[in-house]
């Protein structure tokens, strides 16, 4: 069992025994509620890691850190920026890929842009909160979000600069 | 919607196949495929997990206590709760999003929902030992100090210029 399955383990062992203990069967609905949104999902989880297992077969590795180097400026930043939102998967996907690309010779600041561009601004990610909330929220949250991959990146080469 | 999401990943994955097939003939077709399904396989305890949490939240938390506790009367205080929320809460997008939208239902503000999907992504507790180990102290330190406002400001943003829509949002998770 990793970190992650332990972590969430715990709030559901004692959420469930919470609502156990209030002795009016909301432990079953939940159970059933929880059940009932992981089966109508179902499709669309197979299809969400079908895509990851593709674009980790297929995503060329060579090359890429020219493009993304300490000394790109805020044009490899912003090409850092493009990368990130088009990466898919979660972080056992995506951080050992970009941990590659670091140690290939990508910049600090492009690093830091893709990590933050991966984690808050991925298209499959949109994907998911527009199916999940609507797409309402994903353009308001989309929009606001999207200077600041690129300002965190500048930031941190101006703070921290150079490479390792 | 939801059909509407699963024919784009479905026109995804097609295409993605198509490329493999065109790279490396049947056989990386195959390895992405199976590759896929073995992330799945390895994320699945988790996804119980995020299932069940999720169908106990909407159980559980009834509108007027999260009125209180993340709802728009309790202003700084509420998105502050809700990024502390968003850092601890592990897994992924399945997880949180399901979550997310039982918020919502409970009668959370937008500065909330975005306080809580923006500390997700840049706060995550559960990430960082994988992000110190991989990418190192010293960018995994840099990254969070220059990341470390945008949850709050972002909900603060959202709150001020749009806080309003959340009603349709509201309406349209109905």
């Amino acid at each position: 069992m990793n970190l992650a399955t332990f972590t969430l383990l715990i709030p559901a062992v004692v959420l469930f025994a919470y609502a156990w203990r209030r002795g009016d069967g909301s432990h079953r609905r939940g159970l059933a509620s929880g059940g009932r949104t992981l089966l109508s999902i179902l499709p669309l989880l197979l299809l969400a890691f079908t895509t990851i297992g593709y674009v980790s077969v297929l995503l060329p590795q060579e090359g890429l850190q020219d493009l993304m180097g300490p000394d790109s400026g805020w044009r490899g930043l912003l090409r850092a920026q493009g990368m990130g939102m088009l990466m898919p998967g979660g972080p056992y996907v995506v951080l050992p890929l970009i941990s590659t690309l670091y140690q290939l010779g990508t910049g600090l600041g492009a690093t830091i842009t893709l990590v933050t561009s991966w984690s808050s601004l991925s298209l499959l990610n949109a994907l998911w909160e527009a199916h999940f909330i609507g797409w309402r929220f994903t353009l308001i949250r989309w929009t606001l979000l999207l200077p600041f991959p690129l300002l965190v990146g500048l930031l941190a080469e101006t703070w921290f600069g150079g490479t390792s | 919607m939801r059909d509407f999401t699963t024919l784009i990943l479905g026109g995804v994955v097609l295409l993605l196949a198509g490329a493999a097939w065109r790279s490396g003939g049947w056989e990386l077709v195959l390895a992405g495929a199976v590759g896929g399904v073995k992330t799945l396989l390895m994320v699945a305890p988790l996804l119980l997990c995020a299932f069940l949490i999720a169908g106990l939240i909407q159980v559980l938390l009834t509108q007027e206590k999260v009125a209180y506790w993340l709802g728009e009367g309790s202003g700084w205080r509420g998105i502050l709760l809700a990024c502390i929320s968003g850092a601890l809460i592990p897994g992924g997008p399945y997880v949180y999003y399901p979550i997310a939208a039982a918020l919502i239902r409970a009668g959370a503000s937008l500065g909330v929902l975005v306080a809580f999907v923006s500390a997700k992504s840049v706060w995550p507790l559960v990430r960082l030992p994988l992000e110190f180990a991989l990418l190192g102290p010293r960018l995994t330190v840099a990254r969070l100090l220059t990341t470390f406002l945008i949850p709050p400001l972002l909900a603060f943003l959202a709150q001020a210029l749009a806080g309003r829509q959340i009603e349709a949002i509201r309406e349209n998770l109905k």
